[in-house]
């Protein structure tokens, strides 16, 4: 590993400075989980002048409930939210989600704030020393497609620019079906607008803006969170989906359902949604609702299977919310 | 007539370490505690660390190269090209004798080690100062594919070292031996037959006919590798990471003008090793490009590799597979065809491997192999956990097929076709008396204890016919071969008796494996009749005896026979010390047990008592307190030492028929049986192994706890390779795409049902106490014993390894 300057931040405005002051050339480092293995294997052409720690900011881990209300700070470790009862009584999709991550090593250093601002996964973008100059380097193409894409993206390049990449968060689905709001150093968003981002970043972030906290709404239904992965530790997920569904007098009135490591960033599956709204929840209905979810999907030579995972994924997290009498 | 120190001695044993629970692993601590030191945590004062440039392209050669901006980088502080004038197309015996460049100038795969190397004051400069090379290419055609390299037009790759070199190397190289032959990277045809296939065809009521594929896996060690060398003076001192360490002693004379008692050997701690990188070429020869840096900058160097640069290679069975059978419908097999093409040559350097199993262990009379070797621009292929995986995979493919199709039971159809070289399980039995042994029946009962395990005969079910409450398809598979043998190598120990009373067993051994250590300890303290605590072995020092590499799995029955039998030397030596006292010129010391013949004593618990009255006592500590060489003290130290060459038991009567001594005549006896329950889900293509019943006739169980150890780290590593583990190349550059631990994919302990190590001892092995070899047994043979449950559990055969997800659910017709 390269040397670097190393900053320890003590509130989020000093935070903010010295970001700012590097001007996209730092960052930011929580647990590290991502962002050292990314410096180690110098995948990109640039390496940061500077971390930004701010594991030194007093005030960003804890796990609040008020009102039915879940606020999550960013520093919280995804360890403490998986063993939450709060958090595993009312999201049980985020409860399992953050079990499901990676390893209880990795659990206990990762962050949230991390996890949702986690790099893309690629094989081709993340090979060490920069062997392949792609698209996401501002290179001339993307060399998943022609390549070996069993990993890769389902429903298309990203929309500005093509890269397969995909977003492989696991908290991240589960904050877009929970619907849970973002707030950084400089405003307030919901999940889904903070993954709205195209093919040079993974997030709505400024260069010189934090995560500070999640807050997630009292949640209007049961949620579930299901995840495949090829072993059943450490591994990013080949394909993971969360689903929360409200139900009333048997039948859906809600239903929000995103699936992630199959496109660039969180994909809603809207498709499926609107397949629910209405519907009781049982084997014909979720099925139907999987097949809707994967209906736009154009797998690359190698992944095709992965979209019968996702259909699979997504009919199994919406049996699991039929539990109305959970909440 | 033979040493009577090899007779078996497998009745009425009462040991006091041998075969017990609950002894103390003389390196638990260390390792356990993170105190022990491995070759990647040293660093001496001084030291320059150095790295090797790796090709960029997988067939390319360096026309021109300038390193000025190399060598002028800060921290660096020499560079070696591949063009100076004393390594220029320079090939000397690397890892087995077997030829290799010290740094060659063209590539035959993305990552191979050529061009430069830099020594510099970090790892980090080194890294960054090789960027800065400027090289001019030849950058040639490239394959990466076996079937693609078998297509008209596809690149011609040629040997790595020219034929010719590779000879004049082997001859000059005293060292050389038969198994630098497997090294070639070279194209090769060789067919096998013995009886007739076509004879056995017509015999048979039933043909079946499959194929079979093993992507590349490699063995993922967890310690990267690294070489150290400083001259001091005109003497080396090496540190080596390597399953074969004393090599690199005996091969610094024939690298460099220094001779063997000059050289200064220090064998760490090894992080694990699982074969593979002990036996590339290279792995070797990085001690020479360190000694040689060491040399010209008079500085210890330490030359590094990083995670990635350690997974360009893999295991022989990496190949494609056809297979012809014969069968009668009651499942005795009447004739085996196998067609194989393999990577990169190794694996087809002999006619029989794949065909192998059959003759070792079946009544099959008829069998015909054709090997074919293709060469691919991907790294190298070596043993990987094993060298048996191509004879494994052919083995295990056949019985399970066999079953399926004729709808047998798989056990039914093992038992069966048991025997030896064409000959039935009678002939086996005839063989055991002949050999010295017990007459039991191996197979039989590795199989009934394995089946009363995993509740076989309320579990086995025709293939694809049993769905689960939870929707997934239930399999269970089962594969058998003999145990594995013990018929090479050579170890030499000494037997010390120190002052204090304690035992040094003195011996370099790399401390690969599992508690081998432990073991040699158990056996020196029974037959030495000390305490188990009071024996010890250094196997790091270089006492200038050398056991058994561990390797092949033959190692405990190699250096088990020399241990026993040097400790048994060592105690008459005593015991005539104890008796009969020593008188010399000048000094003299009384018997300790005055009017007793040494026939008269024996030791127990560290005691030499009299036989006839064991009240009559002194402690082994009494007894040698004052012998020790030095100034005006008595007596020469109490020590003996012997040798032993294979690990084979040579001849239990004395007289020795030209069978009985021929290792390769002499047939397996003992048997091993494996039982996999899997769950697939039809939707996911998951496959979930949910229990696995090992059972190894171990013949005796030194270390049971070792033994047990072997069987549950033999099942995770097989699981991972019938599952997911394979080394990925991009088809287009053939740059490799999942170099590390977290795309490369070992099996966690999460992805393993429960595991039930089940020990049989038969004492029919050729070791001592009738004992056989496990390190690789489980890892190699339950590898593809994920095929066999998914077709059970299916009704469809998936044998591509690893199975992933994507090939069940192509299989099921779901994509």
């Amino acid at each position: 590993m390269r040397s670097f300057a190393h900053f320890n931040a003590a509130t989020v405005d000093e935070a903010v400075s010295v970001l700012r002051r590097y001007g996209g050339k730092a960052t930011v480092i929580a647990g590290g989980t991502d962002v050292l293995g990314r410096m180690k294997d110098e995948i990109l052409p640039a390496y940061p002048e500077a971390l930004v720690n701010i594991k030194t900011i007093p005030g960003l881990d804890f796990i609040d409930e008020i009102d039915g209300v879940i606020i999550i700070g960013a520093l919280t470790r995804l360890e403490d939210i998986a063993l939450n009862r709060a958090v595993q009584a009312s999201c049980p999709a985020l409860a399992e989600a953050a079990r499901r991550t990676a390893s209880t090593h990795l659990r206990e250093m990762g962050t949230i704030g991390g996890n949702i601002c986690q790099d893309v996964r690629c094989w081709y973008y993340r090979n060490p020393d920069n062997r392949f100059s792609c698209l996401k380097k501002g290179g001339g193409r993307c060399y998943a497609i022609n390549g070996d894409n069993r990993y890769h993206s389902i429903f298309g390049g990203s929309v500005d620019q093509g890269c397969y990449a995909v977003h492989v968060s696991d908290m991240a689905p589960a904050l877009v079906a929970l619907d849970a709001a973002i707030k950084t150093s400089r405003r307030e968003v919901r999940a889904e607008e903070f993954f709205k981002v195209g093919m040079l970043r993974t997030t709505i972030l400024d260069d010189d803006e934090i995560v500070t906290e999640i807050k997630i709404p009292k949640p209007v239904g049961w949620s579930a969170f299901f995840k495949f992965a090829l072993r059943k530790a450490i591994d990013f997920p080949i394909v993971n989906c969360a689903a929360m569904m409200a139900l009333a007098e048997g039948k859906v009135t809600e239903a929000r359902i995103c699936l992630n490591a199959v496109h660039g960033t969180p994909y809603r599956a809207r498709k499926a949604e609107e397949v629910m709204i209405g519907v009781s929840i049982n084997e014909d209905t979720a099925e139907a609702a999987g097949s809707a979810a994967i209906s736009a999907a154009i797998p690359l030579t190698k992944n095709g299977y992965m979209v019968q995972i996702a259909k699979t994924m997504v009919k199994r997290a919406i049996l699991a919310c039929n539990c109305p009498d959970k909440l | 007539m033979m040493d009577s120190d090899f007779d078996y001695e497998i009745e009425n044993q009462d040991f006091s370490a041998i075969g017990k629970r609950g002894i103390w692993r003389i390196d638990g601590r260390e390792k356990a505690s993170g105190s022990a030191i491995y070759t990647a945590d040293i660093k001496l004062p001084g030291m320059l660390y150095a790295r090797v440039f790796n090709s960029p392209y997988p067939h390319a050669g360096i026309k021109s190269m300038d390193t000025s901006k190399v060598e002028a980088f800060p921290g660096v502080r020499a560079v070696l090209r591949s063009d100076d004038p004393e390594i220029k197309d320079k090939v000397v015996p690397g890892s087995y004798g077997a030829p290799w460049y010290v740094l060659p100038d063209w590539a035959m795969w993305e990552g191979e080690p050529i061009g430069l190397v830099v020594a510099a004051d970090s790892e980090q400069i080194c890294d960054e100062a090789l960027k800065l090379v400027e090289i001019d290419w030849d950058i040639r055609p490239f394959i990466t594919d076996i079937e693609d390299a078998q297509k008209p037009g596809a690149p011609e790759l040629h040997n790595k070292v020219p034929n010719d070199i590779y000879d004049a190397v082997n001859e000059n190289n005293p060292y050389a031996s038969a198994f630098s032959e497997l090294f070639r990277i070279a194209e090769g045809h060789r067919t096998f037959e013995q009886g007739s296939v076509k004879k056995g065809f017509a015999e048979a009521d039933k043909i079946i006919e499959f194929k079979a594929r093993r992507r590349m896996h490699t063995w993922a060690q967890p310690e990267i590798p690294s070489a150290i060398c400083r001259w001091n003076g005109g003497y080396p001192e090496i540190w080596v990471k390597h399953q074969h360490a004393y090599e690199h002693k005996q091969v610094m004379p024939v690298w460099f003008d220094v001779p063997m008692n000059k050289v200064t050997l220090h064998v760490p701690y090894q992080g694990a090793m699982f074969g593979g990188w002990n036996w590339m070429n290279w792995s070797t020869v990085i001690h020479y490009i360190s000694a040689l840096l060491s040399k010209r900058t008079g500085k210890p160097v330490k030359l590094c590799f990083n995670r990635r640069d350690d997974f360009y290679g893999g295991a022989l069975d990496c190949g494609t597979y056809e297979f012809k059978v014969g069968a009668k419908k009651d499942g005795t097999i009447t004739a085996v065809a196998i067609k194989s093409d393999y990577v990169n040559g190794p694996t087809a350097a002999e006619a029989n491997t794949g065909i192998y199993h059959f003759i070792e262990n079946s009544r099959i009379p008829n069998l015909f192999k054709e090997n074919n070797s293709v060469v691919v621009n991907r790294g190298p292929v070596t043993a990987v956990r094993c060298e048996q995986l191509a004879n494994t995979l052919c083995f295990n493919m056949v019985f399970s097929h066999v079953a399926a199709e004729l709808g047998l039971d798989p056990t039914e159809v093992a038992l069966k076709n048991d025997g030896y070289d064409g000959e039935d399980s009678e002939y086996l039995t005839e063989c055991k008396k002949r050999f010295g042994k017990p007459q039991r029946d191996s197979l039989r009962e590795c199989i009934e204890a394995g089946k009363k395990a995993i509740d076989w005969d309320n579990k086995w079910h025709t293939p694809g016919t049993r769905k689960l409450p939870n929707g997934k398809m239930h399999g269970i598979g089962f594969v058998w071969t003999h145990e594995w043998n013990s018929k090479r190598g050579a170890g030499t120990v000494g037997v010390l008796f120190e002052p204090d009373g304690s035992v040094s067993l003195m011996a370099q051994r790399a401390d690969t494996g599992l508690c081998a250590e432990t073991a040699y300890c158990q056996i020196a303290a029974d037959e030495l009749g000390m305490r188990y605590e009071d024996v010890f072995l250094n196997s790091h020092k270089d006492s200038g005896f050398a056991m058994m590499t561990p390797d092949g799995s033959c190692n405990l029955c190699t250096n088990g026979w020399v241990i026993r039998r040097a400790c048994r030397k060592a105690k008459r030596k005593l015991l005539e010390f104890a008796a009969l006292g020593y008188q010399e010129e000048f000094h003299s010391y009384p018997p300790a047990f005055e009017g007793c013949g040494p026939e008269d004593l024996d030791v127990k618990d560290s005691v030499i008592f009299v036989k006839a009255n064991p009240a009559i006592s002194k402690t082994v500590k009494e007894v040698v307190k004052e012998v020790m060489c030095v100034q005006w003290w008595k007596h020469p130290q109490i020590y003996d030492w012997s040798w032993k060459q294979t690990g084979a038991h040579v001849d239990p009567t004395g007289e020795a028929s030209e069978e009985l001594i021929d290792p390769n005549k002499r047939p397996h006896f003992c048997r091993q049986a494996h039982f996999m329950e899997v769950e697939v889900d039809p939707e996911t293509g998951e496959i979930e192994v949910t229990n696995v019943v090992c059972v190894n006739d171990v013949g005796k169980a030194i270390n049971p706890e070792g033994v047990q150890g072997q069987q549950y780290g033999g099942v995770y590593m097989a699981v991972g390779r019938g599952k997911h583990e394979e080394v990925i190349l991009d088809e287009p550059t053939g740059v490799m795409l999942n170099g590390n631990l977290l795309d490369y994919k070992i099996t966690t302990i999460l992805d393993c049902g429960p595991i039930d190590p089940i020990i049989v001892e038969t004492a029919m092995g050729y070791g001592p106490y009738g004992a056989n070899g496990i390190g690789e047994n489980v890892a190699d043979l339950t590898s593809t014993l994920l095929g066999p449950a998914v077709y059970n559990a299916l009704g469809v055969a998936v044998d591509d390894f690893p199975i992933t997800p994507a090939k069940i659910l192509k299989a099921l017709g779901k994509i």
